[in-house]
């Protein structure tokens, strides 16, 4: 793989239009090595375009696209690994077969071929039905040979469309840890969604399109602090212990069985967790009452108007460019899959087991 | 090489699918009807008479059915593994002809095993089997050509339009000609004659397959003729594909 630093794909002024309808308008975004950009949309905003266009399938009307610092995009095919939105492939061949194949169409050959072939049944967890005919396959089955096939040439990059468009929840599940795996294995990948859990779970950084611009972009990471309201959920709480939650802060309101924190904090939040420990209620649930990064979403999709759109001139910059400390080598926070809780409420349970056992507050990264 | 790795992998759809049946069941069909006639024996000019319409006629089936597998999403994982728009579209191309070819084959074999022409020997088959095939692959090759996944709608309009003023002799004749002004239909013989120029390879190989007459000059030449315009055809086929937005059907844009 490459340097870390350098720019995997770069994308500036990018506009595409099938018709009279514009799909893209001067969308500028940059993708370093190692990282995982997700591209949030709603359907229809364009991702698919932008997917096609990296990959050289469709011509931009205006605009410059690079990938590994070429704009030969059909020669840069070869370290790419495509993984479509609809699960739609050749149907008449075993995965095996298939396999082959689309090994064979990358430039593997021989053992090289059989064994590469292998690994990867293994590794998307299709031992078990890799001489079945892919008609026969559930959804989720053709996802995981859709990401086995896209990583037959050991690509760099990784391009998603939707990898979780249809599945059922355990389906869900298994595609995102697999891809979740691939992120861990250093590969660079841009993943374009509409499921806000997806891009939690799997990406560094975050893009919002709307309207053919990026609205915004922003650090997964940094949209991972305490909700500005969030509600916990306890066994019981005495009355003494609501009047002492509550005045902590206007904000809070305390039922027997609920706290609602408004204008939250991470101090706020500490204290009244602090409180609950310390009082030995048990803490059943902490749950934002809306999630930061749908937040995020929600006020970029609405702060690109189409009157602004309209009157943007072409030459104009973005919405929203990247800066160099946005593109700095990813460090991965160590995340969870959507519904394992609160980091913050995990942190203290550990500091408080960690006291008890006589172990040091030291952070995750320094054990 | 991937061209007919493609090609494989294509035919291998296509007999697994059952679609085959058709071609079968047709070439099975034109042999009990046209070939096997009971008590009447068959020369190797009506052999070719039959199998050079025959031929072309399962020639527009076929090449239509390849390039609707062609022209399908799945063509979006092959083309993202490195194989080329070229490769793509030769290996839709040589899957159809294979077929055609094979149907025509079986063809010859059973006529050979069961009613073999008396005045028809290897070679005589093989030089009518050159200008039959190369028609063959002239259609299959113009098929593509003006197929949604090559041609844009404006440019499909435009050859077909070529293509029926070519041919326009044929129904703008006798009393309806002769009552156009002088000048348009000077025109118009220019341009038939112009349009039509292409044409001439694929009616006299037609010619040729029937009558085997290689002896002069001109069949040969003819021979080079439909080589050339193949090659005209698909030159266009491959140039417009790998200029124009790669948007298979029922692949809607997100």
């Amino acid at each position: 793989m490459s340097n870390e630093h350098d720019m995997v794909i770069e994308i500036e002024d990018l506009s595409k239009s099938y018709g009279h309808h514009d799909v893209l308008r001067g969308l500028s975004l940059r993708v370093a090595a190692g990282e995982v950009y997700g591209l949030l949309g709603p359907n229809g905003a364009g991702k698919s375009t932008l997917l096609h266009l990296l990959l050289g399938f469709l011509k931009p009307n205006a605009g410059r696209v690079q990938v590994f610092g070429s704009s030969n995009l059909e020669a840069m095919r070869a370290q790419i690994g495509y993984i479509p939105e609809r699960q739609r492939y050749h149907t008449r061949y075993t995965a095996r077969e298939y396999l082959h194949f689309m090994g064979e169409m990358s430039g593997l050959y021989g053992s090289e071929l059989s064994n590469r072939v292998e690994e990867l049944i293994v590794l998307v967890d299709l031992e078990a039905d890799a001489n079945r005919m892919l008609n026969t396959f559930s959804k989720g089955m053709l996802q995981r040979l859709g990401v086995a096939q896209a990583l037959l040439g050991d690509p760099s990059l990784l391009l998603i469309d939707e990898p979780t468009s249809g599945l059922d929840p355990s389906g869900q599940r298994g595609v995102l840890d697999l891809l979740a795996s691939l992120r861990d294995r250093g590969h660079t990948v841009f993943l374009c969604t509409h499921y806000l859990h997806e891009i939690e779970y799997l990406c560094d950084r975050v893009g919002v399109l709307a309207r053919g611009q990026i609205a915004a972009e922003a650090r997964v990471h940094d949209l991972r602090m305490p909700s500005s309201n969030v509600m916990i959920e306890v066994n019981l709480l005495e009355p003494e212990l609501r009047n002492q939650l509550q005045a902590l802060s206007m904000g809070i309101t305390c039922e027997p069985r609920m706290i609602q924190i408004r204008q939250n904090t991470p101090q706020l939040q500490t204290e009244v967790l602090q409180i609950l420990i310390n009082a030995g209620v048990a803490i059943l649930a902490l749950e934002p009452l809306e999630s930061p990064l749908e937040q995020f979403y929600t006020q970029a999709v609405q702060s690109v108007t189409p009157a602004q759109v309209a009157q943007r001139p072409k030459k104009e910059k973005p919405v929203f460019v990247a800066t160099p400390a946005d593109l700095a080598p990813p460090k991965r926070p160590v995340t969870r899959p959507p519904g394992e809780g609160e980091t913050l409420l995990n942190e203290l349970l550990r500091r408080s087991s960690g006291s008890a056992n006589g172990e040091t507050n030291k952070p995750e990264s320094e054990k | 090489m991937r061209s007919l790795r493609f090609t494989g992998f294509m035919l291998l759809e296509y007999l697994r699918s059952g679609r085959v049946a058709l071609e079968i069941i047709a070439t099975m069909v034109v042999f009990f009807v046209f070939l096997r006639r009971v008590g009447i024996s068959m020369n190797a000019e009506y052999f070719f008479s039959v199998t050079g319409v025959y031929a072309p006629i399962l020639t527009l089936y076929t090449t239509a059915a390849f390039i609707g597998l062609g022209d399908r999403p799945q063509g979006y994982v092959l083309l993202a593994h490195g194989m080329s728009r070229t490769n793509y579209l030769l290996g839709i191309f040589g899957s159809a002809l294979s077929i055609v070819a094979g149907s025509y084959g079986i063809l010859a074999l059973m006529a050979a095993l069961f009613n073999r022409p008396l005045d028809l020997t290897i070679f005589g088959w093989m030089l009518g089997t050159i200008p039959l095939l190369l028609n063959v692959a002239l259609l299959a090759a113009l098929m593509l050509m003006l197929s949604p996944l090559v041609f844009p709608s404006s440019w499909r309009l435009t050859v077909l339009g070529l293509i029926a003023l070519a041919f326009s002799s044929n129904f703008i004749g006798g009393p309806i000609f002769e009552s156009l002004p002088p000048l348009v239909r000077a025109i118009l013989r220019a341009i038939q004659a112009v349009l039509g120029g292409p044409l001439v390879p694929a009616f006299y190989g037609f010619q040729l397959t029937v009558t085997r007459d290689y002896s002069s000059m001109t069949a040969v030449a003819n021979i080079l003729a439909q080589i050339s315009l193949l090659i005209a055809l698909l030159g266009l086929a491959i140039y417009s594909f790998s200029r124009r937005d790669l948007i298979f059907s029922d692949g809607a844009q997100g």
